[in-house]
């Protein structure tokens, strides 16, 4: 069992802090969903335990299985067994999504022990077959010219392809549409077990009646302020954003749409 | 200027006896002569944003019509392949020359320069140097015209498709003091539809220079895709010009491989003449070491509804410096025209210097035009993604970049050249 721990983290971007000491712990078995309204810091949260260069951690914590991550390289902390998959991917042109997936898959491997070409065919036929994704996609340039809904597939399908340990989907169910989220729901809850846990970040309830969590968090204003099972989520569709600030006795301005 | 010190026309002689010796109809001889008086009088070509008179180009090359002393065993650079069509040349001398039966039958003419000016001196004529480049165009063409010294003649007739590629590989004699003065002319007949690759490299570590004009001629309709991969010799100072002339609904679509390590100029011009017909014009380069690239590209809308493209992309190391250049120009009456370019620098080196300068002269109302242009670094953003992925710096950073010169790559028809332009991309990286 591995443990992803999240403490008193601080982060700023551009001098302005977003992140104002988040304090989350998860293990593999779970998932886990952070729901908040929009600009509360849950991309940051995010991107800062990737290790995305425009976030700077002012303070905290993020430990994996008691190491932590933040002093490590971006491939570092990928390799160590996390994996991000976001909304908007860059577009590489002249690099297929096959090498793309290929190259990650044997970065976490020895010299003498690469994945020989027919294994990763095989692998990548099956896990494209699971996302309904044309053949086709293997050869395109990673990302170019993929409509959302593809990028989005496409981030599931390197999930399913790399394994890793803990995997944060931020965002991953904006703008798609019934069919495609339940192609996206049906790839996370096949890396549903013992050795994997997520953290899904989601503006709506919706992605959650596909994925069940174990553990729901509500982020507002920089920091998780309720933490509960499923039936958290479920209660905020209910009431709104505000209902819960007011049961929290909370008082600052959010974005409701 | 070293070129003061010449006396080009006291060559008169020995060049005379040269043509004479290699049995040079006499329009041949004629036209070296004519341009040997010129190259004194005119003037190099103006390329922007480059200053290159001291640059050794102007070495006159051996008249003698001796074989080069050393030879080259051509299969240390290229593989045995038996029924290909092919021309291989090591220094002036063509060493392998194959041609399928089924082509010779259809007519099709694929051999050394000197050998078509005796066998096909009017067909040679029709085309060379006389719609493409001129000899009294500058000071290059000039000389180039006088002390051509060899090259390659390939004929395609009307209506004629070939399907495999049309070979050549020229690999430069720098184990002896010499100038490497190529000629290659192309000429596409009439709805003639087929592909061509070629191959610079240098044996040996002499300095010399190479003065190559190519020159692309389409009849009416007729159909070429060109790529090449150019890796001259570290010693050797080049001054390349490949040019395109495109009658009435005919296409040239080049993508070609800008890796030499010296010091090289590289003209890349097209005139679309008639109507209707195109040109994408694809470069990529790498700049490594303290060598200097110039790409000038250089397409003139002349014909009604023509189109021309150009498109280059380039990585700079070291302190090497890499410039492209690409001028769109439009010619009056040129009604619905068509003119657009990319140029985008890559610097992996804060020593290194590069340059991205488009160029559009629009002469006429009706045409759509566009450019973009940037030098810049390796985006960040990429780099995180792909390390997200678990990927190493280095490797990461080796993807982004063959990402970014891949669109030139992948319109290359022949894998095994598209092979060897990767290898070779890759092995300029990893040398840093």
């Amino acid at each position: 069992m591995a443990v992803l721990e999240i403490k008193n983290l601080h982060v700023s971007i551009e001098d302005k802090q977003i992140l104002k000491g988040v304090n989350l712990k998860m293990q593999t078995g779970e998932i886990h969903a952070i729901m908040g309204p929009n600009g509360t810091g849950k991309s940051t949260l995010s991107a800062a335990i990737m290790g995305h260069p425009s976030y700077e951690v002012t303070e905290g914590e993020v430990l994996l299985d008691g190491e932590n991550v933040l002093d490590m390289e971006v491939d570092e902390r990928a390799r160590a067994g996390l994996f991000l998959a976001v909304q908007y991917p860059s577009e590489i042109a002249g690099i297929t999504n096959a090498e793309f997936m290929r190259a990650a898959i044997n970065s976490r491997r020895d010299e003498d022990d690469k994945m020989n070409v027919m294994d990763f065919i095989n692998k990548l036929d099956e896990k494209m077959a699971v996302l309904d994704m044309p053949e086709e996609m293997a050869e395109r340039y990673l990302n170019e010219g993929f409509s959302g809904g593809e990028k989005k597939r496409n981030e599931i399908l390197q999930l399913l392809m790399i394994e890793p340990t803990f995997a944060i989907l931020d965002e991953i169910d904006s703008g798609l549409d019934i069919d495609a989220l339940q192609v996206v729901s049906k790839g996370v809850n096949a890396m549903r077990g013992e050795g994997f846990g997520s953290l899904i970040i989601t503006h709506y309830q919706r992605l959650l009646n596909y994925i069940t969590p174990d553990i729901v968090h509500i982020m507002m204003d920089g920091r998780v302020v309720k933490t509960g099972g499923a039936e958290l989520a479920k209660k905020l569709e209910a009431e709104g954003y505000k209902g819960l600030m007011e049961e929290l006795g909370l008082d600052f301005e959010i974005e409701e749409d | 200027m070293e070129t003061k010190t010449k006396d080009y026309v006291s060559y008169k002689d020995a060049l005379q006896a040269f043509s004479t010796a290699l049995q040079e109809p006499e329009w041949m001889l004629q036209m070296r002569l004519d341009a040997l008086e010129k190259i004194e009088d005119l003037d190099p070509p103006v390329i922007e944003r480059l200053r290159y008179n001291r640059w050794p180009l102007w070495q006159v090359p051996n008249l003698t019509g001796a074989p080069a002393p050393k030879a080259i065993d051509p299969f240390e650079f290229i593989e045995d392949k038996a029924d290909a069509a092919r021309v291989i040349q090591t220094g002036n001398d063509t060493v392998i020359e194959t041609l399928p039966q089924s082509l010779k039958d259809k007519g099709v003419i694929f051999t050394d320069m000197h050998t078509a000016l005796i066998e096909h001196p009017d067909l040679v004529k029709e085309a060379y140097m006389s719609k493409a480049v001129k000899p009294d165009t500058n000071k290059i063409t000039a000389f180039h015209a006088a002390f051509m010294n060899s090259g390659l003649f390939l004929y395609v007739p009307k209506n004629v498709e070939i399907e495999d590629p049309l070979e050549a590989v020229f690999i430069q004699n720098s184990l002896v003091e010499d100038s490497f003065i190529k000629h290659v002319l192309i000429y596409a007949d009439t709805n003639s539809n087929f592909n061509y690759v070629e191959k610079y490299l240098t044996k040996g570590d002499t300095k010399n220079a190479a003065n190559i004009v190519v020159e692309v001629v389409t009849k009416a309709g007729a159909q070429v895709k060109f790529s090449a991969v150019d890796q001259l010799g570290e010693n050797s100072t080049v001054y390349f010009n490949r040019k395109g002339y495109t009658f009435r609904d005919s296409t040239i679509d080049w993508a070609i491989g800008v890796m030499n390590n010296g010091n090289v100029v590289c003209d890349f011009d097209v005139d679309l003449v008639g109507e209707g017909s195109s040109s994408d014009l694809k470069a990529v380069g790498i700049s490594s070491g303290r060598q200097t690239q110039v790409i000038d590209s250089n397409v003139v809308n002349y014909g009604n509804h023509t189109e021309g493209n150009i498109f280059q992309h380039g990585v700079i190391m070291d302190r090497a410096t890499l410039t492209f250049n690409g001028i769109g120009h439009i010619i009056k009456g040129a009604k619905g025209a068509d003119a657009q370019q990319e140029s985008r620098v890559l610097m992996l080196s804060d020593k290194a210097r590069g340059d991205a300068n488009p160029i559009l002269l629009i002469d006429e109302n009706e045409v759509t035009a566009g450019h973009a242009a940037s030098v810049g670094r390796v985006d960040p953003e990429e780099m995180y993604y792909l390390m997200s992925r678990g990927i190493e710096k280095s490797e990461a950073e080796r993807l982004v970049i063959r990402g970014f010169l891949g669109k030139v790559i992948s319109a290359i028809p022949l894998r095994s050249i598209r092979d060897e332009l990767v290898d070779t991309i890759e092995r300029k990286l990893t040398s840093r």
